[in-house]
């Protein structure tokens, strides 16, 4: 078998690295961002990211996309360093194409989840220099166990399952105790929400990470900014659209602001 | 021995007679656009003969099936790496035929001491945009044609023209036209080359069999049904209408059954 099916060892056989290893300067900022959340809800999984991205104090860009499609049943939402988690995301895709392609069926998805951890693992080195750190979380759906599942890694390639759900990035701490709350003591628990009320709830929860963290962009309806959010299911990933989530903000979310 | 000119060619020539033998027996291969995309289209005993190249590129080869993964692969690493090193927008199929494995095939083939591919080639390609969809045919020699609207493989260029005239009077709008025109097709060109290795063994001229045989419909679907009993048809589709970035998917057994002509439906594998 060898390396059969492996585009990360033919991109590597070709003299491709990834990250930089070099220490970032003291008075160089980079680029990182970000909240991002993924829930179990009653079709499947919920991610959702806000469109922030920051370079110390300076906001770089409000319309980022940080859920990642990365094929049709799996998505990656990046915390950290937009321009390694991009190259990640884009080394991922086409790993999973050339996978399915070459070996005439699909990497499982305990497959897809040890490829990330391999590329955070090979990142090391930038990621401990201040100059890649990536924590992203990993949602797809796993056809072997029929169930959409999520997953979250820190910098070192430590990967660990998000049972319920799972939070990443500089607003994260924000959310984490208020998923905990309405998800022990709400009215139901998140995995029992439709679809509808799954997304108000991650509508919710970005809007209040934007409350106490700078780093992650909130809502801004004068621009048409929202949120991504995108479903996994059995029949694959969607993505809502804006029109749909702009209508869902301001019946349920916009009143408190 | 093979120093002096005259030599070289005759040995060229001797292996162009023997790979023109090798594809006596194969199964032949269809592309043809339609409205939902790109059908291709063979029949096979199990080993598939139709493959996913890229978001965009198909394959449908002829040929001994080792040499034939050996250039999938080919094929496949250079799209891959191109796609991530530049965009899936540059893995062109004219760009992986001309500086891909067309090169290689030819030089395989003209290197007299080591084995020559035995293979034939059908690369589609998904257009980007309404009347874009693109074929190219490589031969066993490394020559290659572009063709627009379809394109066919056979044993024979000359089995190859009568299956491409047949299948430009069909009309092929819909998905179910051209899986109907595509069948047919392959029993045209199947029941040619039969044809031909009949009348070869009988040391005969065989040479418009496939004229004869093309305008009888009721032999073409008492040929197809025929080979049902052995052969599985397969059908891959580039899908126009398919979300995301790769087009390609194979047609389910119930999808194949509905697009058949009434007379060959049954199920499938």
């Amino acid at each position: 078998m060898g390396m059969q099916g492996d585009f990360y060892q033919l991109l590597k056989k070709q003299g491709y690295v990834l990250g930089v290893s070099g220490e970032a300067g003291a008075h160089q900022q980079l680029t990182t961002a970000t909240t991002i959340l993924a829930f179990k809800y009653l079709d499947g999984v919920l991610v959702s990211g806000d469109r922030r991205a920051t370079a110390g104090n300076l906001v770089m860009y409000d319309r980022t996309d940080k859920v990642l499609e990365i094929d049709r049943h799996s998505v990656m939402a990046i915390a950290g360093v937009p321009a390694t988690a991009y190259e990640m995301a884009r080394i991922l895709e086409h790993s999973f194409k050339y996978y399915r392609r070459t070996q005439l069926q699909e990497l499982s998805f305990e497959g897809k989840l040890r490829a990330l951890s391999k590329l955070l693992k090979e990142n090391v080195p930038a990621a401990l220099a201040g100059t890649g750190a990536v924590a992203p979380i990993f949602a797809g759906y796993d056809p072997e166990h029929d169930a959409a599942k999520i997953y979250f890694y820190d910098i070192l390639g430590a990967e660990f399952e998000g049972v319920e759900y799972a939070v990443s990035g500089s607003g994260s701490p924000t959310i984490r105790g208020i998923l905990h709350y309405v998800n022990t003591w709400g009215e139901q628990p998140l995995s029992e929400m439709p679809e509808e009320q799954a997304t108000v709830q991650a509508l919710r929860l970005l809007t209040s990470a934007a409350e106490f963290d700078s780093a992650t962009g909130g809502v801004n309806r004068d621009a048409n900014l929202y949120p991504v959010v995108k479903f996994i299911t059995a029949a694959g990933v969607r993505t809502m659209p804006d029109p749909q989530l702009r209508s869902l903000f301001e019946m349920n979310v916009s009143r408190g602001l | 021995m093979y120093e002096e000119p005259y030599r070289w060619i005759e040995a060229i020539g001797n292996r162009r007679q023997y790979l023109d033998d090798q594809f006596r027996q194969g199964s032949p291969v269809i592309g043809i656009a339609c409205d939902a995309g790109i059908l291709l289209m063979t029949m096979s005993k199990g080993t598939p003969k139709l493959y996913e190249i890229y978001d965009r590129l198909a394959l449908g080869g002829m040929g001994h099936p080792a040499d034939l993964e050996k250039l999938r692969f080919n094929l496949l690493e250079m799209a891959h790496v191109e796609g991530f090193n530049r965009s899936p927008a540059d893995v062109t199929g004219t760009r992986m035929v001309k500086y891909g494995i067309a090169p290689v095939i030819k030089q395989a083939f003209e290197e007299v001491f080591k084995a020559p591919f035995i293979v034939k080639i059908l690369l589609a390609e998904l257009g980007q945009k309404a009347g874009r969809d693109r074929f190219l045919t490589i031969n066993f020699d490394g020559t290659f044609e572009e063709k627009s609207q379809c394109a066919v493989l056979a044993s024979s260029a000359a089995i190859e023209q009568e299956m491409t005239a047949y299948l430009r009077q069909q009309p092929v709008v819909s998905l179910e036209q051209a899986v109907t025109a595509a069948v047919y097709s392959w029993a045209v060109g199947d029941r040619a080359q039969r044809q031909v290795l009949e009348e070869s063994r009988n040391q005969s001229e065989g040479q418009n069999a496939a004229v004869r045989l093309a305008s009888d419909p009721d032999l073409l679907h008492e040929h197809v049904r025929q080979c049902m009993n052995g052969l599985t048809i397969e059908c891959a589709l580039l899908d126009r209408h398919m979300p995301g970035a790769s087009k390609y998917r194979t047609l389910e057994p119930d999808e194949l059954e509905r697009s058949l002509p009434n007379v060959l439906g049954r199920p499938t594998t």
